[in-house]
């Protein structure tokens, strides 16, 4: 088994499948790493001691914190939800989505405040529970995996929270976003447990 | 009884120094207890129990002159001579002697019940008390005091404390340095035990008990060598001709588990400590020690020939619930209804009773009200009662499968389809 020892390659993790896949190893081929990608769910850069690594979008965060990885990249939206000790290293200018409050059109709820009592489907529940908090509403939170969007037709909510990037998927369901929790980007995180041989990559940044 | 004879009502009154606690009183008790007990089990401790009389002479001769006057103390109907717990650690030391063969050592419990004292009601002092003690005991080892330390530093973590103290001290620094002081063994004790009273009566107080039993110049050097300032590193330097050792090791050890500040005049009254002594203050409000305690090496040795260090704190957890009620760090503490379900009508009550069974049933808290009256004397139930949702399910709502949640807080109502009710309140947010 391959266990982090001090001298063994950084580790870069990246989103296996999704949206930020391919964006991703564009910006690491764009620092000058070579390596093939040939679907394997670790590869090796030719050119330098560096090790990608396939990994869930949700779990990224936790391998990066417990420095099973050194480094990671990752959608805004996840780390906001996993809120876990990560430093962030850099802002990506790709992956741009927004977190949302929406409401049927038809529905009584128009902003933030029509929501006292509400149910909300949302996947992410941290984000929406703290920000609740901080606004001073009290409100239900139903925790779905994934089509939140159909909830309000199903009766199972009042309003959701949501990720958008065009707004397509809102329109289609006919509902209205009144609220941005949060607008997001592709960001490259980095381990607490730092290693010395992290220059190796991060030096490539030209921004660091 | 004569019929036309009125009976003679009882005053419905209670001893001084002792207290009723109502509902909206023992949530607060309670949420204190809960967070000083999570802390105690974080840690390992398991519980024991001891019975609340034991006899006199079990707990007598180990508190000091001071304690057996403040021991409750009385004959039982079989002429017995019984006293009330005075504390926990002297019935603990009864308990391992009886039955150390079975216990794993060391040994370490926490417990926490009430203690009786005849002492003089007054402001944070009462007649019947609880105490919340640990005690490790069978191990010499300075990494049990850090230990207890560590809990005490914890504890006031848990229950919000912005600023607190622990203090501590050596008691055999202090006999080292009345060694050196030229004081005698047997006037030792007194000396500590007035010293321990330097935050209730002040350095002049203390100056002119001691003056009973020894001389002024003495008393002077006495309060030169304890009343240290600066900080540990500094006062063991000015110590450095004492018995410092136990010190210096036991700050290496707690070095991991928090600040702790080191007070040559910190004495404890109780004549059966021999090493580190602890106290814990809270700056912020003027009540004393909320925590106390340190090494006892030879309590077990009245009731067996083994020797068993050991070493406990008590917290004073009347003291920590008025203190918490002073910087207002109870505000969390909430009375347990969560649910009332109300009794709508006869009609529609077996469908109540159904959603009370399963929200109960998901871990929620709910009741019942036990009468169909008019829905606003239900409601005046729930505020009085602090619950903060009630269910209304009449004969309209039972036809479309849908209960009325009242949230009492902003009078809000909402409908939402019954098979929907637990994960509404489960995915609840209060803000």
């Amino acid at each position: 088994m391959n266990t982090i020892s001090p001298f063994s390659s950084l580790r870069i993790a990246v989103q296996s499948r999704g949206r930020l896949r391919e964006e991703s190893l564009n910006f690491l081929r764009s620092l000058g790493l070579e390596f093939e990608d040939d679907g394997r769910l670790m590869l090796s850069c030719r050119n330098i001691a560096l090790d990608i690594i396939f990994l869930r979008n949700e779990d990224i965060p936790e391998y990066v914190s417990r420095g099973a990885c050194d480094f990671g990249i990752v959608g805004e939206n996840i780390l906001e939800e996993k809120n876990v000790c990560v430093e962030l290293l850099y802002r990506l200018d790709f992956a741009q989505c927004a977190l949302v409050l929406a409401a049927p059109r038809s529905s009584e709820v128009k902003g933030l405040k029509d929501l006292e009592g509400a149910r909300i489907a949302t996947s992410y529940p941290e984000t929406l529970r703290r920000y609740l908090q901080q606004c001073g509403i009290s409100a239900a939170v139903i925790v779905l995996r994934g089509s939140v969007e159909i909830a309000p037709q199903l009766n199972l909510a009042d309003a959701i929270c949501d990720l958008t990037q065009t707004g397509s998927t809102l329109r289609e369901h006919d509902l209205v976003p009144f609220e941005t929790l949060l607008d997001s980007h592709a960001v490259l995180i980095e381990s607490p447990f730092r290693r010395s041989q992290r220059s190796l990559f991060v030096s490539r940044i030209p921004s660091l | 009884m004569n019929a036309s004879e009125k009976p003679t009502l009882i005053t419905p009154e209670i001893l001084k120094g002792t207290r009723d606690f109502l509902p909206k009183d023992m949530a607060k008790r309670e949420y204190v207890m809960d967070k000083i007990r999570s802390v105690f089990v974080r840690f390992g401790y398991d519980t024991i129990e001891t019975p609340a009389i034991e006899y006199t002479r079990t707990l007598l001769g180990n508190y000091g002159e001071e304690g057996s006057k403040l021991m409750y103390r009385f004959k039982d109907n079989g002429d017995r001579d019984i006293a009330l717990r005075y504390d926990q650690t002297v019935p603990f030391a009864r308990l391992v002697a009886a039955n150390y063969q079975n216990l794993p050592m060391p040994f370490k419990r926490y417990q926490i019940s009430r203690v009786w004292r005849a002492d003089k009601p007054a402001k944070g002092r009462y007649r019947e008390f609880y105490q919340c003690d640990i005690d490790v005991i069978g191990t010499a080892s300075l990494l049990a005091e850090a230990e207890v330390a560590a809990v005490m530093f914890r504890v006031f973590e848990a229950l919000g404390f912005p600023r607190f103290v622990i203090k501590f001290n050596s008691r055999r620094l202090m006999n080292s340095i009345m060694d050196d002081l030229g004081i005698e063994a047997g006037i030792q004790k007194n000396v500590i035990r007035s010293l321990d009273k330097l935050d209730k009566i002040g350095r002049e107080g203390v100056k002119k008990e001691m003056m009973s039993f020894l001389e002024e110049a003495r008393c002077d050097l006495v309060f030169d060598v304890v009343l240290q300032e600066g900080t540990n590193a500094e006062k063991l330097k000015a110590l450095s001709r004492y018995s410092t050792e136990e010190i210096q090791l036991f700050l290496e050890k707690a070095a991991a588990f928090g600040v702790l500040e080191f007070d040559v005049s910190l004495a404890r009254g109780l004549d059966y400590y021999t090493g580190i002594t602890f106290e814990a203050f809270l700056p912020d409000v003027a009540i004393g020690a909320v925590c106390a305690g340190g090494r006892y090496d030879d309590l077990c040795s009245l009731f067996c020939k083994e020797k068993f260090s050991g070493v406990g704190v008590a917290f004073g957890f009347d003291r920590l619930v008025v203190a918490m009620e002073q910087l207002e760090l109870l505000k969390n503490a909430q009375l347990n209804a969560q649910i009332l379900v109300t009794y709508f009508d006869d009609a529609t009550l077996p469908n109540s009773l159904t959603i009370l069974r399963n929200l109960q049933a998901d871990g929620l808290n709910a009741e019942v009200y036990f009468e169909p009256a008019s829905l606003s004397k239900q409601m005046k139930y729930a505020d009085k009662k602090e619950i903060p949702f009630v269910v209304i399910c009449g004969p309209d709502e039972l036809a479309k499968e849908e209960v009325m949640i009242k949230i009492m807080k902003t009078g809000q109502q909402k409908s939402i389809p019954q098979n929907q009710l637990t994960s509404y309140f489960k995915g609840y947010v209060f803000s």
